[in-house]
């Protein structure tokens, strides 16, 4: 057992530090963290961020040198994921780009299609979307009815996509869609490389519950893509979105930290905000409330570590990332919830009347999203019930 | 990064499941229920034999001079079948305060023995009404031409397999002090019916017991919470042997019991009421893990991560156990079945040597939480 970096690893993070500190956006270090409201403003800003990741090597750091990357290991990556946390940084606007569609461009894409896109999603000139959930196809990817029909040479493409994040910003959606009615579930599925700026791709923001607008509903009408948008076969697409979904190997990292964070600014809170002259901490239920979540958290991020350790002696990661996932999620609904009931009457107010200096009522709000995206804790626990415990596949499955 | 037990340790874990399975798991268990308290002597020598007595105990004293995370499995595998005794008791509280405080010759009369399986020794720290860390004893502890005389009545005190001494406390004028008192040497012992009957506890008399004293006097409280950090971290992963056996007997019923013409864990309220479970060992397991290596290596943070992993295994247990009680349905609620067994060994450890509560107010003194003294405003009237 050992939870020492190596000096190779320090010395990435010290470097890593370094350039953070001098490249962060004006005042973001010292705290001020304001991202522009309006869309345009805001898609430039984040884009001139990707553009200042790319100039400095961090925007891509576990893809092969070749192609711009650092050949990151697993540890760099996480390490990585700690320092972006630690500061705060910008959301990567381009993340469904660099983390999944370009990696499975360059295991199975075609050379042209490598020329044409690896490098403009690294620099951020090319920012991407991924079309995958539908109305009535949410967890059950293979039910979807997005169809896509050769006609003249091209591909016509009709149908409605959900819960598309960054497609209003975006240039290209990686889409899932149907080449032909078959029957098996996961037969004539086609992913298409799709060009958003075309007249047959309309998007329409959501408004999620806590006023911010992250997902899309998307409309296609006639959209059109050529033979060379398909990735991979033909009717093979299954294959592929498995291929994509595999890249994502240390996606979770960030989320731990970043759990970790919000509790200290739980933590924060508890210590700096008085209720009748007498800190909320020094209120018993606080502080047991507070020790129970710290240990939960905790004990993630050590669940966390020890499947790293796993995945560093395997090579792979297993299903455990379903574990990861799934309390981290949870643990971050229950953290907000209790922000929110330790506050007490003040708690109703929100945003700069918050009785707090940061917005805990906001992230209580956002915190509904966690166990919903990248597969609700239902189907979580699904994988963690048959692919760790071996328990029979619901029917139907 | 490595945050996993060693090859060696996971070699050691096979043999000492081999063992138990030999023993036939909970029979030993279940054989103290049924009055056969001669079944310890056996399962004493045997875990002797195997070198586990020893795991602790420095070279110096014919020991392996190993630390706490060589105890993990050791502790997860008898957990996992219950094993009564007081092995915890021994290993992880008597052998840290002896390591810790005991004089030279002290050390060599105790410590050779208990690395050999010749002795095991009990903790008599409790008293009636009176908690984990009270102000003092109204057990005494007078001063004699060669040593101390200890009276008074302790409780809660573990007897199975017949501790040879007792690591005891009492208040001296110097304020509450440990001591070492011959088995022979106690006055009267009455059995007192537990929650766990897989285990014994007992109520001590001590009259004019003569006791040598061990550490320093007035020194007890601090010396048994810097040995409780070895006894937490050794009764969580004991915990979570028991967790572990409770998922893997919950997985296979569920996959074996049929109703509605399938295996019932296939119903996702089955499957993911398992895969709470689950969750928890995972949480517990790492958290486990972490407290002994912090304990090992001495940690700063040693204090926090043993109170939280204390916490929360302690509570994860009793849900393990309850909620498997309730997956395996009516039989779950009979005797026949383990699953009650572990329930009642979950509510034994809540409360033995410390609490949830306890643990959590540790952990957060720990980790700084509450400022040194809050004044308190008086609250206005409004």
């Amino acid at each position: 057992m050992n939870f020492t970096f190596t000096k190779k690893e320090e010395k990435f993070r010290g470097e890593l530090r370094a350039w953070l500190e001098t490249n962060l956006p004006t005042g973001w270090l010292e705290g001020d963290r304001q991202l522009p409201k309006d869309p345009q403003h805001y898609s430039q800003f984040l884009r001139d961020w990707q553009r200042a990741l790319y100039e400095g090597g961090w925007a891509a750091i576990a893809w092969p040198k070749e192609y711009g990357g650092r050949d990151a290991t697993l540890m760099e990556e996480i390490i990585y994921h700690q320092e972006m946390v630690r500061v705060q940084s910008p959301p990567l606007i381009n993340y469904i780009g660099i983390h999944m569609v370009a990696p499975t461009l360059m295991q199975m894409g075609t050379d042209s299609q490598k020329d044409e896109f690896i490098e403009k999603i690294l620099t951020g000139e090319q920012v991407w979307s991924q079309g995958y959930s539908e109305p009535s196809a949410g967890s059950d990817l293979s039910a979807i009815q997005t169809m896509a029909v050769k006609k003249d040479g091209k591909w016509v493409i009709n149908g409605q996509k959900v819960w598309t994040s960054f497609a209003h910003l975006a240039d290209r959606c990686f889409l899932l869609t149907k080449t032909e009615k078959s029957e098996g579930k996961h037969d004539g599925i086609t992913v298409f490389l799709l060009d958003m700026h075309q007249p047959g791709v309309e998007t329409v923001p959501i408004v999620q519950m806590d006023g911010h607008q992250e997902f899309n509903e998307v409309y296609l009408t006639d959209a059109i893509a050529t033979d060379a948008d398909v990735v991979g076969e033909v009717g093979k697409g299954w294959k592929v979105l498995i291929a994509l979904m595999l890249h994502e190997r240390s996606g979770i990292a960030a989320q731990v930290f970043t759990l970790e964070q919000q509790f200290d600014r739980v933590v924060d809170m508890a210590k700096s905000v008085q209720v009748c002259g007498v800190s909320l901490m020094e209120d018993p239920f606080v502080g047991d409330g507070l020790a129970d979540l710290y240990t939960r958290i905790n004990g993630a991020k050590l669940n966390y570590y020890r499947n790293i350790t796993h995945t560093l002696k395997n090579g792979k990661p297993g299903p455990e990332s379903s574990l990861d996932k799934l309390l981290v999620s949870e643990l971050t609904k229950e953290l907000f919830d209790f922000a929110m009931t330790i506050q007490g009457h003040a708690g109703i107010l929100m945003a700069e009347d918050a009785l707090f200096d940061s917005d805990m009522q906001g992230q209580y709000l956002a915190s509904f999203g966690a166990t919903i995206g990248g597969g609700t804790s239902e189907v979580q626990r699904n994988t963690i019930g048959e692919r760790i415990l071996g328990l029979p596949k619901d029917l139907g499955r | 990064m490595d945050f996993a037990l060693s090859e060696e340790q996971e070699l050691f874990r096979t043999a000492i499941r081999k063992y138990m399975t030999d023993l036939g798991k909970t029979d030993i268990a279940r054989s103290i229920i049924d009055g056969k308290l001669e079944s310890i002597t056996r399962v004493t020598s045997g875990l002797a034999e195997m070198g586990i007595s020893a795991i602790p105990i420095p070279e110096e004293q014919d020991g392996l001079g190993l630390g706490a995370l060589d105890l993990v499995p050791v502790f997860e595998e008898t957990g996992r079948v219950l094993l009564p005794g007081i092995q915890l008791e021994t290993l992880a509280l008597a052998v840290p305060l002896l390591n810790a405080y005991g004089t030279q010759v002290q050390k060599s009369n105790w410590l050779t023995k208990v690395a050999t399986g010749e002795s095991t020794i009990s903790v008599a720290w409790y008293e009636q009404n009176r908690g984990l860390t009270p102000k003092s004893f109204s057990a005494i502890a007078a001063k004699t031409t060669s040593g101390y005389a200890v009276t008074g009545t302790k409780t809660l005190v573990s007897v199975l397999g017949n501790p040879d001494i007792f690591v005891t406390a009492a208040q001296t004028a110097e304020g509450k002090s440990l001591f070492l008192i011959k088995a022979s040497d106690v006055a009267s012992q009455k059995i007192l019916p537990g929650i766990d009957e897989t285990q014994q506890i007992a109520q001590l008399t001590f009259d004019q017991a003569p006791a040598e004293l061990l550490g320093e006097p007035g020194e007890a409280a601090q010396m048994l919470d810097n040995a409780l950090l070895h006894f937490n971290a050794a009764l969580c992963s004991s915990m979570v042997g028991g967790m572990d056996e409770l998922v893997h007997t919950t997985t296979e019923y569920a996959k074996i019991r049929i109703q509605f013409n399938q295996p019932i864990g296939r119903f996702q309220a089955v499957k993911h009421g398992i895969v709470n479970m689950k969750l928890d060992l995972e949480t517990a397991r790492s958290l486990s893990y972490y407290a002994a290596w912090a304990v090992e290596n001495n940690t700063e943070d040693k204090e926090t991560a043993v109170h939280s992993a204390r916490s929360f295994v302690s509570k994860a247990y009793i849900k393990a156990a309850a909620d498997s009680i309730q997956l395996h349905g009516g039989i779950g609620f009979t005797e026949e079945l383990d699953v009650q067994l572990y329930l009642k060994r979950a509510r034994y450890y809540e409360n033995y040597f410390g609490s949830v509560r306890d643990s959590r107010k540790k952990a957060a003194r720990a980790l700084g939480w509450h400022t040194k003294s809050t004044k308190q405003h008086p609250v206005p009237v409004s």
